[in-house]
């Protein structure tokens, strides 16, 4: 039979070595996870109030009472936000309209201006596009004249090509491949539904069309080069709040041929000439303090 | 068997530090969220001319500034007729430039250009002209490119188009055009008896030089891709002849000695064998002549009319008319001969196939229902596109590089052909002057 002998102290000291680490890593794993898993804040959640309510009561709310107050409808989220619509005045809309058809193409580039700079000057010009359309039957040389002194106010405006079909029909037709959930704007303070505040946390589908419209406008391509995969450039900017470049743009594609250099030029340039990006609000900044632009000019070029 | 393992005896502070320190590391392999950059995808852009400004170069001396006048000119228009460049006219500049290595980009920035190009002529002692050019990038206020030439004086123009290549090439990425010449058939006299002689020029008109007398017809001129040669048909004693001409020398050569008629005849990419079609009895076939053994090879062997044939820019292949299916139609095939498949399967009769020296596309005229077009496809037939329509297009001719094509267009009745310009992308269509009637294009590669 064995004899009962003591544990050699080197045994001793190995066993507590191990217990000791073993718990270290266990600890280690378990700090590691509890941070790692917990890490990120879980995003704003809308809450639903819920309230315990019995069959009958329930019944007895829906009948409803028959002289209750009126409740007012829920206003409709807004999906875009800015251009105010002229919906308070119609005849000076028609008026307007009038007036196109009736003029000559003498004129046709301050006409498909956007609404916008002529909504700003509503109140103005209501009375004198009224006046114009009285006027319009004795001379159209006035009329011409006014259109000329209405296109140089918006003199950035001035700079966009003359209005092309095909230019519509390529916004018109676009499918961007990141879609960006439109945020609501208006405050829906009727409705019990949704957090107390209702602000949009995400950069709006107008904001983002508006940029891609302005960037497509300063873009210029070269059709018809002869290898498309030379030309896809990517451009790193860096934008400060008024919308201006906070830095020279970082191109990220690298390549050596001319007709590299020439693509990765004209990507630069369209970024240069298209700040400010005004169209971008200051509220949403950090969504768009830094943007990758990626140029790729294949769709354009002939197959 | 118990093994002993000897480790050192761990301190407390030891194991302490050890789980500190398995803890802190993982930690840190926590992953901070990042902010990621929005993405943007940009598949459109505009195709406007990119607006350039070109202030006169600053002469060779002060009391001549017409050399330096006339090279920024040439400059000027050349880019402009390319379609793909809008100078700005010289009258809204605001700078005035005279030291071509400074630039006050604001001011150039403020009249919307894009590209500047500055310059300036020097005399060499030797008597040679030496001109400097900088290009700059107006917005990115950066300077982009730059060269010097020197030339015997009345070379002058050439260092234009030398210039205005560098620039086309580093503003679109393509090679440039501008330096090479048009050989081509000058037309005079009235329609009834018209007066044919061999003509060439520079590309933009200038710099008109005959190369025959007119005595003989001549068709189809050729440039060779290496050497100062043209190939043409002449109609010498009644029978049409392939006839090589140094433009150098003036050295004229009579090709082979056929028994029968040979009708349009190119050079292979090498430059050392000419490639025709001979007619015999009722057809014709095509054949491949080497200049220097002058043996031949026959390439097709049908009873059909083969004519026409171009070669492929590498050399492999060659694509050529023929009207063995029925109507005429383009064909391409090995450069050995062999096989032919057929590549045009539209509505109409094609003609005059031309391979691209880029070897992306096959030019060609096509006639439907008496309406004429010059058009493109690819050489295997797919993505056909008409570049111009009209009365009596015909006989497409490649620029250097790949990107235009000339052809000539005859108007009918009295008046005779003339020269025009087309973009491979159907856009620019261009007259090009010339002094009298043209037909029959051939535009040479550059010269280099």
């Amino acid at each position: 039979m064995g004899t009962s002998r003591t544990i050699p102290t080197r045994d001793v000291v190995i066993f507590v070595v191990a217990i000791v680490v073993s718990i270290a890593v266990h600890i280690a794993v378990l700090v590691w996870s509890s941070l790692n898993f917990a890490a990120k804040p879980l995003p704003a959640t809308q809450t639903i109030a819920i309230d315990m309510i019995s069959a009958s009561d329930f019944s007895q709310l829906t009948a409803g009472a028959q002289n209750a107050p009126k409740a007012a409808t829920a206003r409709p989220l807004a999906e875009k936000v800015g251009e105010r619509k002229p919906v308070d005045d119609p005849t000076a809309q028609l008026a307007k309209k009038e007036v196109t058809a009736a003029t000559d193409q003498a004129v046709p580039p301050p006409e498909p201006q956007p609404p916008a700079p002529q909504h700003k000057k509503q109140a103005e010009p209501k009375r004198d596009l009224i006046a114009d359309a009285i006027k319009k039957d004795l001379a159209k040389k006035t009329e011409v004249k006014k259109a000329e002194t209405k296109a140089p106010t918006p003199p950035k405006r001035q700079e966009q090509p003359k209005f092309d079909p095909r230019k519509v029909e390529a916004l018109l037709d676009r499918r961007t491949p990141q879609r960006v959930a439109t945020g609501g704007e208006t405050v829906n303070d009727t409705v019990a539904l949704g957090a107390p505040s209702g602000t949009a946390a995400q950069l709006s589908q107008s904001e983002f069309d508006a940029l891609i419209a302005r960037l497509q406008q300063f873009w210029n391509t070269p059709a018809g080069a002869s290898n498309p995969d030379e030309v896809t450039v990517v451009v790193r900017i860096r934008l400060k709040r008024d919308g201006t470049l906070a830095a020279p743009p970082m191109v990220l594609t690298s390549g050596r041929t001319p007709l590299f250099l020439a693509s990765r030029d004209s990507a630069v340039r369209a970024v240069l000439r298209g700040q400010p990006f005004d169209m971008l609000r200051p509220e949403h900044y950090d969504q768009w303090q830094e943007i990758d632009i990626n140029f790729d000019p294949r769709l354009m070029m002939m197959r | 068997m118990i093994t002993r393992l000897s480790i050192p005896p761990l301190s407390r502070r030891r194991l302490i530090a050890l789980a500190a320190g398995t803890a802190g590391a993982a930690g840190a392999g926590a992953l901070a969220s990042l902010s990621a950059p929005l993405k943007l995808d940009i598949t459109q852009g505009n195709v406007q001319p990119i607006p350039i400004a070109l202030p006169d170069f600053i002469g060779a001396s002060p009391s001549d500034p017409a050399m330096a006048r006339g090279i920024t000119q040439i400059i000027a228009s050349n880019l402009q007729r390319s379609g793909l460049f809008a100078p700005i006219d010289p009258a809204a500049y605001i700078e005035r430039i005279s030291n071509i290595d400074t630039v006050r980009f604001p001011d150039w920035r403020q009249i919307n250009a894009q590209a500047l190009v500055t310059g300036r002529l020097a005399r060499l002692p030797d008597g040679r002209v030496e001109a400097k050019f900088r290009l700059w990038d107006v917005f990115a206020a950066s300077y982009l490119d730059g060269k010097e030439y020197a030339t015997p004086p009345d070379n002058w123009r050439r260092i234009a188009h030398l210039i205005s290549d560098a620039i086309y090439e580093r503003l679109t990425g393509e090679k440039g055009y501008f330096d090479s010449r048009i050989v081509f058939v000058d037309e005079s006299g009235p329609k009834e008896r018209r007066v044919k002689r061999l003509a060439l020029m520079d590309q933009d008109g200038a710099n008109v030089r005959y190369l025959t007398r007119g005595d003989d017809l001549v068709l189809t001129p050729r440039f060779s891709p290496t050497t100062q040669e043209i190939t043409y048909m002449s109609y010498g004693q009644g029978q049409p002849r392939v006839t090589l001409l140094n433009v150098e020398t003036g050295q004229r050569e009579v090709v082979g000695n056929f028994p029968g008629m040979t009708f349009s005849p190119r050079f292979a990419p090498d430059g050392q064998r000419v490639i025709m079609s001979l007619q015999q009895g009722g057809n014709s076939n095509i054949f491949l002549m080497d200049l220097r053994s002058k043996s031949t090879m026959r390439l097709t062997d049908t009873f059909a009319i083969d004519t026409a044939p171009s070669f492929a820019p590498d050399g492999s292949r060659i694509c050529f008319e023929s009207d063995r299916g029925g109507k005429q139609q383009i064909y391409v095939m090995g450069a050995n001969g062999g096989s032919a498949q057929r590549i045009s399967f539209g509505d109409g009769a094609y003609s005059t196939p031309v391979w691209s020296p880029r070897g992306d596309y096959i030019a060609f005229t096509k006639q439907t229902q008496g309406r004429f077009a010059i058009g493109i496809m690819r050489p295997d037939g797919a993505g056909e596109r008409i570049l111009t329509e009209g009365y009596h297009n015909e006989g497409p001719t490649w620029s250097p590089n790949g990107r235009v094509v000339m052809f000539f267009r005859d108007p009918g009745g009295n008046a005779g052909p003339s020269l025009y310009t087309v973009d491979v992308t159907g856009r620019n269509e261009q007259r090009i002057p010339s002094p009298s009637y043209a037909s029959d294009p051939a535009w040479s590669p550059l010269l280099r």
